[in-house]
């Protein structure tokens, strides 16, 4: 931006300050030093060591100039009211910040010119809460969220969630703020909050960044961040909010916003979806495999209709509500369908080849296959159009039969057309008994694992199949989300709830990045609240003490969230590798939980959720005392407010 | 993600299925197990509770054996035969490390066991109202 000397001069107001406010500072200020202080602005007052702040009327009697010397003191049309106009031009309606002197200008736009809504400011205590509700927030609603950091210190705080929203594929808007300009800084604090690569921090896990020194080209830009972070394969984009752009006047009154169109995502190539479609008609057993498939409703309406014209079996990862539990083709569970399979159509797998292989946790690690060798392996993903890659996300490399790069929700139309014109009278012919099938290996497996579910029904710690039971029994005839995943509580929820709205799950973690559980929950429990539904989320405890403070953020914003703390009192996924590695050097398993518990003291987490106003329930360790402690959560949860409930349970 | 075995890690992971097959059989690349006897030596239940315990069997399995999903298998109540789980401890062919003689001794294992044996069955799934309503025939 060429910078304007207008006689409001954000600069100059800083020397200001400190030539006449910092007396004792200023007593010490070598000549040559405030000599350069203020060669930009000669109308300045003199320095007078000690001197009080001069105010605006003194400045204009003394020096007989009025209007200039009292605007500059003053800002109008500041440079931030454009940005925010950016924000809402795309479509913001909130974005999380923890304060920082960097953005202040932004922060001000936000809530005096924009109104404080669309977007609206969510208060965070720590910057990585900012990004993992940003996160979660993307998730369910369907579109990214914007998070405002400190550029350094911030940003630093808020890398951890930025990661596992790049690993989950989750677009999310970061902005930094910085100021570019060494010569405007302040002397301290500035220079420590400032970069010159403002970026670097994060560039290896997010899409794009960029730096723009004009307010045109921060328009662009963001224009520009929005669209490659939602554009699949999606991910996190920064653009930087300089300071003095921010706080500057925009010279421009009629500086236009970009135009802004959303970017259609990309397309496989129909010729290889019409292949793929005659090698799922054709073949004996083909089965299909989702991760990341379906981004929205329709993602998942698709790939129903795709299943039951071919009558095959789905199986869910998890991370995406890909398919309903409760439909007969959902094959989630069924570990034989790998090994039975011809055909596997894999879409959005991230780690194709841990579907395929694995390398077994034993001293010498070595490579199997899970897979016959003559079995065909597709492979539809945006994954093969990610451009860069320090971090090793994308898993093992597995070349499949067909690999073909595109967005799978995009292209299930397509597959959808190319299958229902392949198929012959002599295939449809066979669905019915098909259906039958997998009806009957349906209800097999749905017994089995109510009979596990229901042993130890009475244990103190709690079972996680009593409990999950016990929280689904009271929200079942409800419209809610759940916001969390669900693999700690073995998978309860995708086994045996009915679960068959996309809304009905939203969780995925990304990168296992430790503390991701409980502001990614909050995140999407604020859009599940804008669409009319409360929350649930199951929270490990372990996850919860990294950033609890997301509790503060809750009940400040009122977001109608049940967070179950399942409270095994450890990292216990850490304890069982200390436990493995104890027994793979033969020398005591029974001392290698030291350092993975979370005892002595215990955590009382209800206390802990009070102290941040929000309703608490808990420790709860018998399994009698869990339905009423549910239900008066629930009450809570239900009047539009945050609960937690700390249900001592065994570890898994 | 390998979502069904990735984060199984950890103590006496016994699967069901693998239980029967390594029921007179051995892991692939190692020797077979010492013969098993057929019947439990006497084990003391108070012994056994702590050192299921103090083992960390419950990291897995959970402290009444119950067991769960991405974790150990259920083994109790009703545990499965001595000579399957006292073979089975040393030389598992799933994710379940080895319990060597060296760090856990055969008279520990009885007294471990002797604590499954005790864990009583409780009620069936079918006599548990709150798991009535779970959809079983699917859409």
């Amino acid at each position: 931006m060429a910078k304007k000397n207008s006689g409001v001069d954000r600069r100059g107001f800083l020397a200001g300050i400190a030539a006449g406010g910092a007396g004792a500072a200023a007593a010490s200020v070598a000549p040559a030093a405030v000599a350069a202080a203020t060669e930009t602005q000669p109308a300045a007052t003199p320095v007078v060591p000690g001197a009080a702040l001069p105010g605006p009327r003194l400045v204009a009697q003394e020096t007989g100039n009025p209007a200039a010397e009292i605007d500059r003191w003053h800002v109008h049309n500041a440079g931030s009211d454009y940005m925010v106009d950016c924000l809402k031009h795309v479509g913001y309606d909130y974005i999380t910040c923890m304060p920082g002197s960097t953005f202040r200008g932004l922060q001000e736009s936000i809530t005096n010119y924009g109104g404080n809504s669309k977007p609206e400011l969510l208060s965070c205590v720590h910057e990585e809460i900012s990004s993992g509700i940003a996160m979660g927030y993307a998730q369910m609603a369907g579109k990214p969220m914007a998070i405002i950091v400190h550029n350094t210190v911030g940003l630093q705080h808020a890398s951890m969630n930025i990661y596992n929203a790049y690993a989950a594929r989750v677009p999310m808007l970061i902005l930094v703020g910085n100021i570019a300009d060494g010569a405007t800084r302040r002397p301290g604090v500035e220079w420590y909050h400032t970069a010159t690569d403002v970026a670097a921090i994060v560039r290896g896990f997010i899409k794009y960044d960029s730096a723009p020194m004009s307010l045109q080209s921060f328009g662009e830009e963001v224009m520009k961040a929005n669209s490659l972070a939602t554009t699949p394969l999606m991910g996190p984009a920064l653009v930087m909010v300089d300071a003095d752009l921010a706080e500057m006047p925009n010279d421009q009154k009629q500086l236009p916003l970009p135009k802004y169109v959303p970017v259609r995502p990309p397309v496989a190539d129909p010729a290889a979806l019409a292949d793929v479609a005659k090698l799922l008609v054709n073949a004996q057993f083909p089965i299909i495999v989702a991760d990341r498939c379906a981004r929205t409703a329709n993602g998942m309406t698709l790939l129903v209709q795709l299943a039951e014209a071919l009558e095959i079996p789905v199986v869910d990862y998890g991370n995406r509500m890909n398919f309903p539990t409760n439909h007969h083709l959902n094959g989630s569970f069924d570990r034989t369908l790998l090994g039975k399979a011809d055909v596997v159509l894999g879409l959005e797998l991230t780690d194709l080849f841990g579907l395929v292989g694995d390398v077994p946790d034993f001293p010498v690690r070595s490579t199997v296959m899970r897979i016959k060798p003559t079995t065909t392996v597709i492979s539809i993903n945006a994954l093969y159009l990610q451009g860069s890659g320090n971090y090793q996300d994308q898993q093992r490399f597995f070349n499949p039969t067909m690999p073909i790069a595109g967005d799978s929700e995009a292209s299930l139309p397509y597959l959808l057309d190319a299958v229902n014109r392949a198929m012959t009278s002599e295939r449809r012919a066979q669905n019915p008994a098909r259906a039958a099938a997998f009806v009957d290996s349906f209800s097999k497996r749905r017994v089995a694992d109510l009979t596990l579910a229901s042993t130890s029904w009475d244990a103190s710690p709690i079972t996680v199949g009593r409990w999950v039971a016990e929280i689904y029994n009271q929200i079942k005839n409800d419209d809610f989300s759940l916001v969390s995943g669900t693999f700690y509580q073995g998978q309860y929820p995708n086994r045996l709830w009915d679960l068959d709205k996309y809304h009905h799950i939203s969780s995925d973690g990304g990168a296992f990045g430790v503390g991701e559980g409980l502001p990614s929950a909050i995140g999407a429990a604020i859009a599940a609240r804008d669409q009319g539904r409360y929350s649930v989320n199951f929270n490990g405890d372990g996850d919860f003490m990294v950033a609890p403070g997301s509790l503060w953020t809750a009940s400040h914003h009122k977001i109608p969230l049940l967070t179950v703390v399942h409270n095994n009192r450890a990292w216990h996924q850490e304890t069982m590798h200390l436990q493995r590695m104890a027994s793979r050097r033969e020398r005591g398993p029974e001392k290698a939980r030291t350092g993975t518990l979370i005892t002595d003291p215990n955590i009382d987490y209800a206390k802990f959720a009070q102290s941040m106003g929000v309703y608490g329930e808990g420790p709860i360790s018998q399994p009698d005392q869990l339905a009423p402690a549910i239900a008066r959560a629930l009450k809570v949860v239900k009047s539009g407010l945050p609960a937690v409930i700390d249900i001592v349970s065994q570890p898994r | 993600m390998n979502i069904a075995t990735r984060f199984v890690s950890g103590a006496l992971v016994l699967t069901a299925a693998l239980l029967l097959a390594a029921h007179g059989a051995s892991a692939q690349g190692t020797p077979a197990a010492p013969a098993a006897a057929a019947t439990a030596p006497p084990g003391d239940v108070a012994r056994g509770k702590g050192d299921f315990m103090s083992y960390g069997c419950y990291e897995c399995h959970g402290t009444v054996g119950q067991g769960n999903f991405g974790a150990g298998a259920r083994i109790a109540p009703n545990p499965p035969p001595w000579a399957t789980v006292s073979s089975y401890v040393r030389r598992p062919r799933g994710d379940m490390p080895s319990f060597s003689l060296k760090i856990l001794s055969d008279a520990t294992l009885a007294d471990i066991y002797a604590y499954l044996k005790s864990i009583p069955a409780g009620k069936p799934g079918s006599q548990i109202p709150l798991l009535n309503s779970t959809t079983m025939t699917p859409k």
